[in-house]
């Protein structure tokens, strides 16, 4: 028994033995494997081209892949790209493979899709992420590209301001290019028309949130059943405070005033911060605000459709209220009261790159070049195929065909501000036939943000930025809905950031900025 | 003496259906909220009792969601063929491991036990299924990965079958000349339906409920299921209150959320085949899983 026990145990060693062995001389092999099997494809990569060469084209095929977010894939998602790959096989000589990723799903499947081999050529990029991608080098430089391929891209974008494109660049490079779209916001309350025009509600008179006081009063008072102003994001404010500030991104560290001589502050130390939660507390009180706002999930959409909800606050942009009219299924009126401003963030929140992975970064920014100056293939991304998705009420602009709608068109993405050039794409029937004309001089003339290019690079501060991020969790939303009550809780909240660190934030992030001034004579 | 224990037991009871309440009210809950207005869940919130009995969110999931009919076929697809496979790998995997005869059984049986505390994590584990063996976008990406053999099924089957099938059944069977294979399907499965129907069970709960795959390996909706649709949808909710990066671009999301009586309407499709299930697997459920919990 004693002797059978040690042959196991000898040959329980002997083959643990011969298994780390071999896993670790099949270890050595995949390398090589993986060395080889790189070469062998350069090899026929090399004899495709030549083939290329030899069919009279100068480009041989290529295949593309561009993953981007979207609500959901539509049904004639296969159409439209056969209708868009007629177009790129013709100018460029190359297919694309277009995959939606659902935007809930987009953190985490883009950032599994960045990690391996998996052929991405084509990104959206920014949503907030665009540094530590950068950092983590997921994103190819574009500058030599675009002064070749994409020559289209950097024209369209220096038409407006060359600053927009210069906003995209971290240590000097540019890693992605914004889509040309609302590239400002301007900042305002849009409210259901009917109600406005029952109450005869002067919208002009309205300068600032103190004005709404007195048009909140009349809708709690004649519409029992109608909450007066909902969340719009996260808070009533949540993204009002960026008249106020440049938030530099997180609202760690903000500029006043877009200039503040690019001297930061803590937002939630301001003046104008405390002022704006001081209005929200008094509107809080006097029941134009849900008591459950802090807490409901509710989009502001549902509400206004559902007849519960009156207006919100919220950013603007020329033809935000046809926007939002189709969002809440009713009639919307969009006071803008606080001028347009363009900061990095408004440039960088939806930008597209070339990711690491690309197979062929040249053709990658081709298909992007199209994308910035191509209207037929514009056109394709943003409305699908013509007489099937969209007809042409005129010349340029298009509604939906016969019997189709919003409910049942089979490609209906709405994602026009994403796919490139949008002013070169067609209105919709609704939206003035100038809007394109109103939002390039809305863009040109908005002002710019004097930190405008300046991107924050949070890796130093990550710890500090998790455990402030802890603390905004608990108070931002009670404060900025007006739950809680300011004179109280606002000392409470910021002597609790102070103890998570946001000084240190702050302080890295005015280094970062003065380094970045310095580089660039601001 | 007599009353005291009457009281005990009174007082027993008392607690037992508080403690039923509490689990049963969350999900009347989401009950009777599928069955309200959407309009009405907007304007008076959730209600034990809705004011009106509507149909119109079960209505809606029956005629215009092909996408929800299809997902709801998934995930029967991949619970059956999920289930069917797990078990009869773990069957055959616990078996030989819980034979003495069995050469290296205890270096085996840490091999099984080893997956039970570490695995490789989720890029490594993605990076393997998608590049090497191309399950990206493909039903087996739902079958497969971190579902098909679980360490402590294996080892819940291996203590039963080492106890409760008397060694002497099988030499017995052996001097009467079956074979190994014919003695596992023949004498030791049909002993072994408790252990069955409880490992079962759990396969199906995991399939049934697993939306994890789904998220990180399918970008195709044709494949989505039901549970990781509801995901997917509870996940955009989330984004659209943590993002104001996105800014004006996520105002067409928003418009597309479903409403919550929809939410909820979807939540009880889900839930129900299991309901109805569970009662089935019960008799056995118990008894298998206190077999393996005593002895293992």
């Amino acid at each position: 028994m004693m002797k059978r026990r040690s042959i196991h145990l000898a040959l329980a060693l002997t083959m643990s033995a011969a298994v780390i062995g071999a896993c670790s001389s099949n270890g050595g092999n995949n390398d090589s494997n993986g060395g080889n099997g790189g070469t062998a494809s350069n090899g026929s990569a090399a004899e495709t081209s030549n083939a290329g060469n030899d069919a009279s084209k100068t480009l041989k095929p290529e295949k593309l892949v561009m993953v981007f977010p979207a609500a959901g894939e539509p049904k004639d998602m296969q159409e439209v790209s056969d209708a868009i790959n007629k177009i790129t096989k013709e100018k460029i000589n190359a297919t694309v493979k277009l995959v939606p990723i659902g935007w809930g799903a987009w953190t985490q499947q883009r950032t599994l899709m960045m990690s391996g081999k998996e052929q991405v050529d084509l990104i959206l990029s920014g949503l907030g992420t665009y540094s530590q991608d950068v950092a983590k080098g997921q994103f190819l430089e574009l500058d030599d590209y675009l002064g070749k391929e994409g020559a289209g891209i950097k024209e369209a974008l220096d038409n407006l301001d060359p600053e927009f494109l210069n906003a995209t660049k971290i240590d000097g490079k540019i890693y992605a290019v914004p889509s040309i779209r609302d590239l400002a916001a301007d900042f305002g309350i849009t409210m259901r028309k009917d109600l406005v025009d029952k109450y005869n509600i002067d919208t002009s008179s309205i300068k600032s949130l103190d004005d709404l006081d007195a048009i909140f009063k009349v809708i709690k008072e004649n519409e029992p059943d109608v909450v007066p102003t909902v969340k719009y994001g996260n808070s009533i404010i949540d993204i009002y405070v960026r008249s106020a500030f440049d938030t530099l991104s997180d609202g760690l560290g903000v500029l006043p005033g877009n200039d503040n001589n690019l001297k930061l502050v803590d937002m939630y130390e301001a003046p104008e911060y405390k002022e704006m939660l001081n209005t929200v507390r008094r509107w809080y009180l006097a029941g134009y605000v849900a008591k459950d706002a802090a807490t409901s999930t509710e989009t502001q959409y549902n509400m206004v459709k559902a007849g519960k909800a009156f207006s919100f606050i919220s950013h603007m942009k020329p033809g935000i209220e046809t926007q939002e009219s189709r969002n809440t299924a009713r009639e919307m009126i969009s006071i803008h009261f606080k001028p347009a401003i363009s900061t990095t963030s408004d440039i960088t929140s939806i930008m597209w790159s070339v990711a690491r992975n690309s197979v062929d970064p040249s053709r990658a920014t081709m298909l992007l070049n199209l994308m910035y100056t191509d209207k037929d293939l514009i056109n394709l991304f943003d409305y699908g195929i013509e007489g099937k998705h969209y007809t042409k009420v005129s010349d340029n602009v298009i509604d939906f065909p016969q019997g189709v709608d919003a409910t049942n068109s089979g490609y209906n993405l709405q994602l026009g501000w994403m796919f490139g050039n949008q002013s070169l794409s067609y209105i919709w029937n609704g939206d003035s036939p100038d809007l394109w004309n109103q939002l390039m001089d809305f863009n040109k003339n908005a002002t710019k943000s004097k930190a405008l290019g300046f991107i924050f690079n949070a890796d130093a501060v990550k710890s500090e930025i998790a455990a402030v991020t802890n603390v905004t969790n608990q108070y931002k939303v009670a404060l900025e809905t007006g739950t809680v009550d300011p004179e109280t809780q606002l000392p409470k909240f910021i002597d609790q950031l102070k103890a998570a660190g946001i000084d240190k934030i702050i302080a890295e992030k005015q280094k970062q900025l003065d380094a970045w001034a310095a580089a660039n004579g601001k | 003496m007599q009353s005291s224990g009457r009281v005990y037991q009174w007082l027993l009871n008392i607690v037992m259906i508080g403690f039923t309440l509490f689990c049963l009210m969350p999900i009347w809950l989401l009950f009777s909220s599928s069955l309200t207005d959407d309009m009405e869940l907007v304007r008076n919130g959730y209600a034990f009792f809705p004011k009106d009995i509507s149909f119109s969110a079960y209505h809606y999931l029956w005629n215009t969601s092909s996408e929800i009919a299809r997902a709801y076929g998934i995930t029967v697809l991949t619970t059956v063929i999920g289930t069917a496979a797990g078990l009869s790998l773990t069957a055959m995997v616990a078996y030989p491991l819980s034979r003495i005869e069995m050469p290296f059984r205890n270096t085996l049986a840490f091999y099984v036990f080893f997956t039970m505390l570490f695995n490789g994590g989720l890029v490594p584990s993605y990076l393997l299924y998608t590049n090497y063996f191309d399950f990206k976008n493909t039903l087996l990406a739902l079958i497969i990965p971190g579902l098909l053999m679980n360490g402590f099924f294996i080892i819940l089957m291996r203590t039963f079958f080492a106890t409760s099938i008397p060694t002497a059944i099988i030499e017995s069977a052996y001097i009467d000349g079956a074979r190994e294979w014919k003695i596992f399907y023949r004498i030791v499965l049909p002993l072994s339906t408790p252990v069955l129907a409880t490992v079962g069970l759990f396969y199906v709960i995991l399939y049934w409920n697993d939306w994890f795959n789904g998220l990180i390996y399918l970008t195709d909706s044709k494949y989505y299921s039901l549970q990781n649709l509801l995901n997917r949808i509870l996940l955009d909710l989330q984004f659209l209150q943590s993002s104001t990066q996105a800014g004006s671009q996520t105002g067409d999301l928003a418009a597309r959320i479903p409403l919550a009586s929809m939410r909820m309407a979807m939540a009880v499709i889900g839930v129900v085949p299991l309901l109805v299930a569970y009662p089935f697997f019960q008799k056995y459920f118990a008894k298998g899983l206190t077999v393996g919990a005593v002895k293992g």
